[in-house]
């Protein structure tokens, strides 16, 4: 007997199942936004930092967006700044969870006075408000997007630290651990083979959520002027420039809205990772 | 008394001001009272984007100073509403010799400070040589004078280096206010840097005869004054004056229109749109303020920028569009330094785009591309938000092949960084600090130590410095406004300064407010302002 599937049956079937509802529509909407960055200089409506017409236009059908005070594209803006929000986050969240990783793994596992003094310092990077931290470090280095992307994952790296470490904390007490302590297996190919493999779900799950914190740390920071250089189109600069011009709506919405879909896509998704993976409580 | 300041401001601009102060004065009459008006007893509210360095009146060299030091601290002379005739203040008459090389004050027997004392010679000689002596960046003011003498307490005899005819409407310039030396002096002022140690004092603390006295500061926050209630002449019509920080335009709307405040003092032309109500009145008048981009040929970084390089970046700028970019063509195109409608502008081409010629200045220098570090302070001044200025003169310039590093920065980290490496290209602003075209080439000129000089780090020229010895001798009024029209020529020519927009002034209040108009010395007078 054939078993006829049919194609959206077929495709259901291929779809990871936490995949459904709100986390689909994150999905689709990072995907769509991932696009945007990548390919957006081959297809751009118009130059994002030429003036391009008459300024402080409102939304029409050649400027989607409105043009802003010196008669620049909104729209196009908005598209291009996706080029530094999406890059900036993925570096901060990766540099952050490879050393928060490293951190972490070597604090749970040895334990004793490293584990301490590591903790300490996590301690005390964690005792700072993100936000402050960040604008203190980004201050004391200098305005640019480098230098925030460095003051981010300096502030980021001790929340994956403190994740992992309880988590290899936890793993490392299991019976396989300590059989294969007890056959002479290397600390490291413990560590490597048998412990984070174990421990690295909340770590993901928390990576995936915090993507959209960063989106929005970003633009705060270009925000307050600590961030993005002008005359770049980066989300959080094109709302500064947005706010001295209130009554010209459109120039800090449309960035507003980039910024809104990007965190609430990405939480979306990690709510789903979440609740799939049974995380809830570690995280 | 009264004397002419024969400075040649234009009657048109003068006559544009007054109207100004005509139509608000008509408006407030009619004007029924908004939620902050009604008693004369309420303190007046006063938004603004306050750029305060300093309260020591020696030190202080801003905007928002000179508002301050007008309503604290006294001058000798004062300047009349016409912004063209100086009355007397302090000074209950003045004179000069033929030369005009020695003037003599009067002051005013009735003079006397907040705190009872007479007013003296003694205090006039002792805030002069101070002002000369801690050389701050108002000092050039005072920077002809060779000797004060104080034959008695109620005269001061003033002897110059050499013949300056500017010199009463210098007088009149706010920063020349006088101090009670009794108190300044036991609070650690003198006249050496050196050994100065009462700025802080200052801070806290105000030892003048104004119609107010310091009540406190709070750096990013507020200045608040409250009335000399000793005033020797007519007191103060509030007991308290308090001027709010308020960063941007469009917050400076909202909390005038909420009745939060009851002037707003900059306000941009797109936030003034549709702003007229029963409630409050918005004018637009011209102002002698000007934003200016300034290159440096001395600062680090700056090494490329000769004379042609510095012509073709005046001739790249699209002024006309940084005037719609900044002020969405509230404003006007200024020729030089010296700003339009004061003594020697007159004739003076206003400037314009040539791309080619610029582009063949650029070639003549074998320049084909160049990247300048465009440092600027990040600030909103006269309507004018200097990151959008900055984009646009940005965009113009990338057009002839120069590319210009924005780097916006807080105005400390600006004049930290011009103080000690020099920035090749940046922004800032300027409003006169009184009535004579004098003062635009003691600041932006090339003279020996002037502030352009110094910070643009060029060579002097000696020229310039030759032209002004001329027109402070001439006193003929139309004979010295050609002298400042060569001076005005010279300081194009330099291209060293370069004013991008000379914005037009508005003048946002609640209806109640009666009295307010623009001062060419000193801001606002806070002294001619009442509530009805």
């Amino acid at each position: 007997m054939t078993d006829v599937i049919s194609p959206a049956r077929r495709l259901r079937r291929g779809r990871p199942e936490w995949l459904r509802g709100p986390a689909l529509v994150g999905a689709i909407a990072i995907t769509v936004w991932l696009l945007v960055a990548l390919t957006v200089p081959l297809w751009s409506p118009y130059d994002p930092l030429a003036e391009v017409a008459p300024r402080l236009q409102g939304p029409s059908w050649h400027h989607l967006m409105g043009t802003d005070q010196l008669g620049r594209d909104v729209f196009t803006r908005m598209l291009w700044g996706s080029r530094t929000s999406l890059p900036v986050a993925f570096v901060v969240i990766l540099s952050s969870v490879v050393i928060g990783t490293i951190v972490g793994a070597i604090a749970g596992y040895r334990g004793g006075w490293i584990d301490a003094v590591l903790m300490r310092f996590v301690d005390i990077t964690m005792a700072f408000p993100p936000i402050l931290l960040a604008m203190a470090i980004t201050a004391s280095l200098g305005p640019g997007v480098r230098n925030a992307l460095i003051a981010m994952v300096l502030v980021w790296w001790p929340i994956y630290a403190r994740l992992l470490r309880a988590q290899v904390i936890a793993v490392k007490q299991r019976e396989y651990v300590e059989s294969a302590e007890a056959i002479g297996v290397k600390r490291f190919a413990i560590l490597r083979r048998y412990v984070l493999p174990m421990a690295y779900t909340p770590v993901l799950v928390n990576a995936t959520m915090d993507f959209g914190q960063v989106v929005l740390l970003t633009a705060s920071l270009s925000f307050i002027g600590l961030g993005a250089r002008p005359p770049s189109p980066e989300w959080g600069a094109m709302i500064t420039e947005g706010a001295t011009q209130f009554y010209s709506w459109w120039i800090a919405t449309a960035p507003g809205l980039a910024i809104l879909v990007v965190v609430l896509a990405f939480n979306y998704v990690g709510d789903a990772l979440r609740d799939s993976f049974d995380v809830k409580g570690v995280l | 008394m009264r004397l002419n300041t024969r400075n040649g401001i234009t009657r048109q601009v003068m006559a544009a001001g007054l109207a100004g102060v005509l139509l608000l004065g008509a408006c407030s009459s009619s004007g029924s009272s908004g939620s902050s008006g009604g008693s004369t007893d309420k303190a007046l509210l006063i938004a603004r984007s306050m750029d305060i360095n300093s309260l020591d009146p020696s030190r202080s060299y801003c905007d928002t100073c000179q508002i301050f030091m007008t309503s604290v601290y006294e001058t000798l002379i004062g300047l009349d509403k016409d912004n063209t005739t100086l009355v007397p203040r302090l000074a209950s008459k003045w004179e000069s010799n033929p030369a005009q090389t020695e003037f003599t004050f009067t002051l005013d027997p009735k003079a006397k400070f907040a705190d009872g004392s007479a007013v003296t010679s003694a205090d006039v000689k002792f805030s002069w040589e101070r002002l000369h002596g801690l050389q701050a960046s108002s000092s050039y003011l005072v920077s002809t004078i060779k000797s004060i003498d104080t034959p008695d307490a109620q005269t001061v005899k003033v002897t110059l280096s050499q013949a300056n005819s500017a010199f009463l409407a210098q007088v009149n310039a706010s920063y020349l206010g006088i101090m009670n030396s009794k108190v300044a002096i036991a609070n650690g002022a003198t006249i050496d840097p050196a050994t100065d140690k009462a700025e802080p004092w200052f801070l806290a603390n105000s030892a003048g005869s104004g119609q107010f006295t310091l009540a406190s500061y709070q750096s990013g926050a507020e200045l608040r004054l409250k009335r000399n209630d000793s005033y020797w002449g007519k007191k103060a019509n509030f007991p308290e004056v308090v001027m709010k920080q308020t960063a941007d335009a469009v917050t400076q709307r909202q909390q005038l229109e909420a009745g939060s405040v009851d002037i707003a003092m900059q306000i941009s032309n797109d936030a003034a749109k549709g702003m007229n109500g029963k409630d409050v009145v918005v004018s637009q008048v011209p102002s002698y303020n000007f934003v200016y981009l300034a290159i440096s040929p001395g600062a680090k970084g700056g090494e490329k920028l000769t004379p042609k390089v510095r012509e073709a970046i005046r001739l790249g700028l699209d002024y006309k569009g940084l005037i719609d970019a900044t002020v969405g063509g509230a404003g006007q195109a200024q020729a030089s330094p010296i700003p339009n409608g004061f003594a020697g502008t007159a004739g003076l081409a206003a400037p314009a785009q040539d791309l080619a010629k610029a582009k063949s200045l650029l070639a003549e220098e074998g320049v084909t591309s160049l990247t300048l570090d465009a440092t600027f302070p990040s600030l909103n001044v006269y309507g004018v938000d200097f990151t959008t200025a900055m984009q646009k003169v940005q965009t113009d310039l990338k057009a002839i092949g120069i590319t210009l590093e924005l780097n916006p920065v807080e105005i400390s980290v600006w004049a930290d960084k011009i103080g000690k490496d020099g920035i090749p290209v940046t922004m800032l602003y300027f409003a006169p600090d009184h009535t004579d075209s004098s003062q635009y080439v003691q600041y932006f000129g090339l003279l020996e130590a002037s502030q352009w000089q110094t910070w643009a780090r060029t060579d002097v020229s000696q020229s310039e410095t030759d032209t002004l010895s001329k027109a402070f001798a001439e006193q003929d009024a139309t004979k010295r406004a050609e002298i400042y029209n060569q001076l005005a020529k010279a300081m194009i020519s330099d291209s060293v300064i370069i004013p991008v927009v000379n914005p037009n002034l508005f003048l946002a209040a609640r209806s109640d407010i009666k009295g307010l108009y623009y001062s060419a010395c000193c801001n606002l007078n806070i002294s001619d302002l009442s509530r009805g």
